[in-house]
């Protein structure tokens, strides 16, 4: 098991898709929090419960770009084919599974402090450059990084498990992005008490907010961690199930 | 059903030749072979057992099904090694390999800039990881240029004479007409003859007489 992993964690460094996904997450949590800290009034933007907003911002695209490193890990094997090799060298197909939640889960934790520590940055510069004075506490900072980590990695797992289940690389992307970025939102909206208990809520949850929501509207941190690690097993345990009992052609 | 209850056993130090029409079940039964996929009924058995239940699977079989079966942005050594660490092989033997197939030069280079004799060794090179004694191939002659195909007949050959067992499928005889020293024939899902060294030896009839003869008496 051991080996497996490590096989993975050398996949992962040696394919570009990861160096890609990494910078577009760099890439894409700047415009989101410049948009946001430059768009927004100096009355808006003073409120402490406003800069929480935008700090979600890390904690929603570290989940979801956590997501789509560990769907990567899979469909980019039935894509190129790998998963022909890898499957000769392991066999059994739920030790490829474990490693690769293993592997994606690491990663993933290291994009949620990224994500985390690069929104805080360039929030608090903009906010600077704005002369707004930063509402932000220490703890708000600590929960954002270490609940970010958390939330990344776990999210990584479910990219792993939704990835295997649908083995398709553009579905599985698209279909996570769709979910992330215009389903849960959209719930929000109309049932807001159901949609707290949804993964991406409970990954704001754990880092004290999200994009559009701060804690005041999600679970309790420990809560959203009980249901995250849940969505994060329910996943993986489809993806292993669907891994092994289809062919591979 | 694409195969079924197809059984034959190959000779240590040989090359057989698995030889069917497009779509007689070639592929399926080397997939089978190597458990990547299942047949609806009963079992597929390689030394004894499935492909899953070996010991040491890689130290077994070594199999080849695709040519292309490489993440484009990874070099060579990389991809060679990523299967290592996966069984336990030192990253000696993955240079070693890289000697063997000639692509030394070209490892740390990404795969997607290699020509399809490069992916053709690195494939084979992965399959020799674990040093096995039976090498699966599935049609590894096709889009070689007649250099790539001269270097894999003398690989193919210098791999029997050490002892391994080889089984390469084909739907082009003429490649492999030269190569094997036994033949087993393919069609519609059936194993239809097994053809053995000393009749292929034969002056009766040329390989491609005997596959057209057996395949059209299936068929009538």
């Amino acid at each position: 098991m051991r080996g497996q992993l490590r096989s993975e964690l050398l996949k992962q460094r040696t394919t570009r898709t990861s160096f890609l996904l990494l910078l577009w997450m760099v890439g894409l949590v700047a415009l989101a929090v410049l948009l946001h800290v430059f768009g927004f009034s100096a009355e808006e933007l003073a409120r402490d419960e406003n800069q929480l907003k935008v700090l979600g911002l890390g904690a929603s695209l570290g989940a979801l770009f956590a997501s789509l490193l560990g769907a990567m890990s899979i469909t980019g094997e039935f894509r190129h084919g790998t998963i022909r090799p890898t499957l000769l060298a392991t066999p059994r197909r739920t030790r490829v599974i474990a490693a690769k939640v293993a592997a994606s889960a690491l990663a993933g934790l290291a994009v949620g402090l990224l994500a985390g520590a690069l929104t805080a940055g360039v929030e608090a510069a903009g906010l600077g450059a704005r002369g707004i004075p930063i509402e932000l506490s220490a703890g708000d900072y600590a929960q954002l990084l270490a609940g970010g980590a958390v939330a990344g990695a776990l999210f990584a797992a479910i990219g792993v498990g939704v990835g295997a289940v649908v083995r398709n690389q553009v579905s599985a992307v698209v279909g996570l992005c769709v979910w992330l970025l215009f389903i849960e939102p959209l719930l929000f909206g109309d049932v807001p008490a159901a949609a707290k208990f949804a993964p991406g809520a409970s990954a704001g949850a754990i880092a004290g907010a999200i994009q559009t929501q701060v804690a005041s509207s999600l679970l309790a941190p420990a809560l959203g961690v009980l249901l995250l690690v849940a969505y994060a097993a329910a996943a993986t345990a489809a993806g292993s199930i669907a891994t092994t009992r289809s062919d591979v052609n | 059903m694409a195969v079924d209850d197809v059984t034959f056993s190959l000779q240590p130090g040989s090359i057989t030749g698995f030889l069917g029409p497009n779509g007689a079940g070639k592929t399926t039964t080397l997939r089978l072979l190597v458990g990547l996929a299942k047949p609806t009924a009963g079992e597929a058995f390689v030394f004894g057992r499935r492909y899953q239940d070996l010991e040491h699977p890689m130290r077994r079989v070594g199999a080849v099904l695709e040519s292309g079966d490489f993440d484009p942005g990874r070099s060579g050594r990389n991809h060679l090694r990523t299967l290592a660490l996966a069984t336990g092989t030192p990253y000696g033997r993955v240079e070693e390999l890289l000697e063997l197939v000639e692509l030394q030069a070209a490892a740390d280079r990404p795969v997607g800039t290699y020509s399809l004799g490069m992916r053709q060794r690195l494939g084979l090179a992965a399959a020799l990881l674990g040093d096995p004694e039976l090498l699966l191939l599935d049609e590894p002659a096709n889009g070689l240029d007649p250099a790539g195909i001269h270097w894999l007949r003398g690989f193919l050959r210098q791999f029997a004479e050490r002892g391994g067992t080889v089984l390469v499928s084909s739907h082009v005889l003429a490649e492999l007409a030269r190569t094997v020293d036994a033949a087993l024939i393919i069609d519609r899902g059936r194993l239809v003859a097994m053809v053995g060294l000393d009749q292929l030896a034969d002056a009766t009839g040329s390989l491609e007489d005997l596959y057209l003869e057996i395949t059209a008496r299936d068929r009538a």
